[in-house]
């Protein structure tokens, strides 16, 4: 209990005190019109007191007694005598005239109000961040200056950048996929284009292919150039990619079903969860255990039992049969969208018959899931180690935060969508717009600032993660991250110098968003 | 979704589009094929969001039903079977909450949660909210660059300033005077490393650019006439923000006191770099993260101690929902 009314005590006294100085100086600057020597005295003594205490602590070197004789009660009443009697003398030798007292006066009100953030401001955020920048240009005393060595150091060290695998991104199933869509997306672009006699038309969708297939080659690049900076490069692609697009895709189905508040609050949830508290709800879905034990996270027991449905079995069959009916409805889908000349429908159900079809293809063949054949032909289950196996694991990681992040992009785009002006919608509508164009052409639109404002929140957010890292795997396995790097250098080693340059390069990532805000409150405004 | 499928049943969404190549419909019975696919094709997003509620949901469910499951069970099977087993108990919520060498201690770590987290939501609102007031509505040279910069911080990284300021709650803020050996002490020991009071300071900055920003929004935006008006009745400032701001500005004070609360309670790192070795003072956030370190003994208590961990934001959530998505919305959407 004794913390709780230490903070009740913290809290009255901060409070009362803040709210008497405040009430104390308003009654001051009151007295500008009529007692100006008065006001002049008091500033001069507090002027006074500051630097009699400042001189008090004066010392010849950093161990040393203070220089100046005397106790600090002493010099700081003397300073505010003393400033205060030059201050009363200064206000009625020369007294304010009339013009400047509404000016004064403003000024002062002002900073009363100001001021105490300012305060807050500039010894909690500014100045440490100057001091921040200044101990990364010396060793890990703080001492010895070295220059940009400690800058060198993070980027030619190949635990956080190593760009020697290179060459396994044209190797990788990724890569070729990427190619894949780019293929589709260029070819449904001359195909449309070509209809309406121009070189090249780009839809929504096709637009749409082109980042699935941009996000693929991203992860294609990230899982082959590792290191510290790559991983958090690729935490901020993904995360903020996904989540917003998940967020979007939500927001958007959630305006027009039943119980919309209900499916949003539950996706939102995460939101109220802390990322140590999202980490361990995590790590328990992603728990691998001994192949031949029960597995108790429910990934890996999927994962295993989908590994049961072995060719031999009568559920692989089952499989299949599903699968394929299913792929023949969506043929079917697929000649009726060609027939109606609803190029969506047509590649969007022979989109989704490619993965049935390989899935078939592994149910038939090589099995899908966790086991191989034992020597009688038995499953022997096979676990993923989501947390252990690098690259991959860094993704399993980014799950945590998209499905925290998620509802944060849900909850401001669907408010966004809600404030699209009805007669906007309406207008569209009586032109004979159907619900996919209204979509695609006035709500999206309309919406694309408000996209790129959770975009830029979720970047600063997602560069400086740490909790989930830290908490799943202390930047083992290949995992670690800049904030967690910057934490052990700083904190468990005191290597003030490149924790400090680590902590600088967090904040050169986030200077263009922070330009970005600037440009549009000097917009705004 | 009543409108959609009535709106199916007219020519509207089956027809070709009227820009399109205007192809006559095959025939009524394929119109009626066509009527039944677009109702099927209709329905999937809604099964789509569905399942999306269903998989954000259940990581936590799972959580929640593993707390209940004695320390045996958890180990040896998944959580689904505790459907059919139906041995629950309430042991690990005991003993994560009382304090000894097997069990969490989480009730001294919650308290400490509420000592940093009320302060470090009171003070920010009361310091930003003059802030902020004064930005909106009291003219002043330099007001715009000075506003701009401080919102500016909001994207600062909070690990820029962590380094300093424990350096300055350990031992002060000195300052050795270039060409000298001469040191000027500008911010005193008052060894505050180790307390709540570190923390809750090191909150109150990195909060205030975000809770000017979003104060300045709501403040900004109340009727002027009504201050014109005060003020020809001999009002001055002071009386104004009493008297007329804070009171008008109380929803946009609660949605971010709600936003702060559940930003400190749910803090680990400030409070990990500010309370170092200081045990007796870490916050629940720590102390179930530090069990989950260990892979020992206390495994089957952490669905319960993270469950009582997020047990506060949750009620939190649930009860003020509204509030804190109107703090998430402040500034993001011009409605």
């Amino acid at each position: 209990m004794a913390a709780l009314w230490g903070a009740f005590i913290g809290v009255v006294i901060s409070v009362g005190a803040s709210a008497a100085l405040f009430w104390g100086t308003h009654r001051l600057f009151a007295l500008v019109e009529r007692r100006w020597a008065i006001v002049a005295a008091v500033s001069g003594a507090i002027v006074g007191a500051a630097a009699g205490a400042l001189l008090s602590g004066i010392r010849s070197g950093p161990e040393s007694e203070p220089l100046l004789a005397g106790s600090q009660l002493v010099w700081i009443l003397g300073g505010a005598a003393v400033g205060g009697l030059a201050g009363t003398v200064a206000g009625l030798r020369w007294p304010l005239s009339a013009a400047r007292i509404g000016a004064v006066q403003s000024r002062l009100r002002a900073l009363t109000f100001v001021g105490p953030a300012m305060l807050f401001v500039a010894l909690g955020l500014i100045i440490p961040l100057l001091r921040t920048i200044y101990l990364s240009l010396f060793d890990k005393r703080g001492t010895d200056f070295r220059g940009l060595a400690n800058y060198g150091e993070i980027f030619t060290n190949a635990q956080s950048l190593d760009l020697s695998g290179w060459s396994g991104i044209f190797g990788s199933q990724l890569f070729y996929g990427a190619v894949v869509l780019f293929a589709l997306m260029a070819a449904i672009a001359l195909y449309r284009g070509r209809r309406r006699g121009v070189r090249a038309d780009f839809s929504p969708g096709t637009v749409g292919i082109g980042l699935g297939a941009g996000l693929l080659l991203s992860f294609a690049v990230f899982a082959s150039l590792r290191g510290t900076v790559m991983n958090n490069l690729w935490w901020v692609v993904a995360v903020t990619f996904l989540s917003t697009a998940l967020g979007l895709l939500a927001a958007v189905i959630a305006d027009r079903v039943k119980r919309e508040s209900l499916a949003k609050s539950l996706i939102f949830l995460p939101m109220a969860i802390s990322f140590v508290g999202a980490g361990i709800i995590w790590r328990f879905m992603y728990i691998a255990r001994p192949p031949q034990k029960n597995q108790t996270g429910l990934l890996n027991a999927l994962w295993v039992w989908f590994g049961t449905l072995r060719p031999s079995s009568g559920g692989a069959w089952a499989a299949v049969a599903v699968l394929a009916a299913v792929t023949v409805l969506l043929t079917g889908l697929c000649a009726f969208g060609v027939r109606r000349r609803q190029t969506a429908i047509a590649v969007g159900s022979a989109t989704a018959a490619i993965p049935l079809l390989w899935l078939i293809y592994r149910f038939v063949g090589p099995g899908v899931g966790g086991s191989v054949a034992g020597p009688n032909d038995e499953p022997i289950a096979g676990t993923i180690l989501f947390v252990q196996e690098s690259p991959y694991n860094n993704v399993w990681l980014m799950v945590v935060l998209i499905w925290i992040q998620t509802g944060f992009a849900m909850v401001i785009l669907s408010a966004a969508i809600k404030a699209v002006p009805a007669d906007l919608i309406e207008a569209a509508r009586v032109d004979g717009a159907d619900e996919r164009q209204v979509f695609f052409q006035v709500t999206l639109p309309t919406i694309v600032p408000t996209i790129t404002v959770v975009m830029t929140a979720m970047i600063v957010l997602v560069m400086k993660v740490f909790d989930i890292v830290r908490v799943m795997t202390n930047g083992n396995f290949g995992t670690q991250v800049i904030a967690n790097e910057m934490w052990q250098r700083s904190f468990t080693e005191f290597n003030l110098g490149l924790g400090s340059a680590l902590a600088v390069v967090l904040f050169l990532g986030v200077v263009p968003v922070m330009g970005l805000n600037i440009r549009r409150m000097q917009r705004g405004e | 979704m009543s409108s959609t499928v009535t709106r199916s049943d007219g020519a509207a969404p089956g027809a070709p589009r009227p820009g399109g190549r205007g192809r006559d419909p095959a025939g009524r019975g394929s119109d009626r094929l066509g009527a039944v696919i677009y109702r099927f094709l209709r329905s999937i997003p809604a099964w789509v969001l569905w399942l999306m509620v269903i998989i954000w949901s259940v990581p936590t469910g799972s959580l929640f039903l593993n707390s209940f499951r004695h320390r045996d069970d958890q180990r040896a099977s998944g959580w689904w079977t505790s459907f059919t087993e139906g041995n629950w108990t309430l042991e690990n919520y005991s003993d994560v909450l009382s304090s000894g060498q097997q069990t969490g201690g989480l009730w001294q770590a919650l308290l400490n949660s509420f000592a940093i987290a009320i302060p470090a939501t009171i003070i920010p609102i009361a310091i930003a909210a003059l802030a902020a007031y004064a930005f909106a509505w009291i003219p002043f040279r330099g007001r715009e660059w000075l506003f701009i910069g401080t919102v500016s911080l909001l994207a600062l990284p909070n690990q820029v300033a962590l380094l300093p300021l424990l350096q300055m709650f350990a031992g002060g803020a000195h300052w050795t005077i270039p060409g000298t050996e001469t040191v000027l002490t500008l911010f005193p020991d008052f060894s505050l490393a180790g307390t709540a009071t570190a923390v809750w300071l090191t909150h109150t900055a990195f909060a205030l650019p975000f809770a000017i920003f979003l104060l300045h929004n709501y403040i900004s935006t109340l009727p002027g006439e009504l201050f014109e008006a005060a003020r020809i009745d001999g009002a001055d400032h002071f009386t104004i923000f009493w008297r007329i701001v804070v009171p008008l500005s109380v929803p946009a004070l609660a949605a971010f006191a709600i936003f702060q609360f559940l930003w400190t309670w749910n803090d680990y790192l400030i409070a990990l770099t500010m309370l170092g070795a200081a045990g007796e003072n870490y916050p629940a956030t720590i102390k179930i993260a530090s069990m989950a370190g260990e892979f020992g003994l206390r495994e089957h208590l952490l669905s319960a101690g993270a469950f009582v961990q997020a047990g506060v934001p949750m009620l939190v959530f649930f009860f003020l929902q509204r509030f804190f998505v109107r703090g998430l919305l402040a500034g993001s959407v011009k409605s």
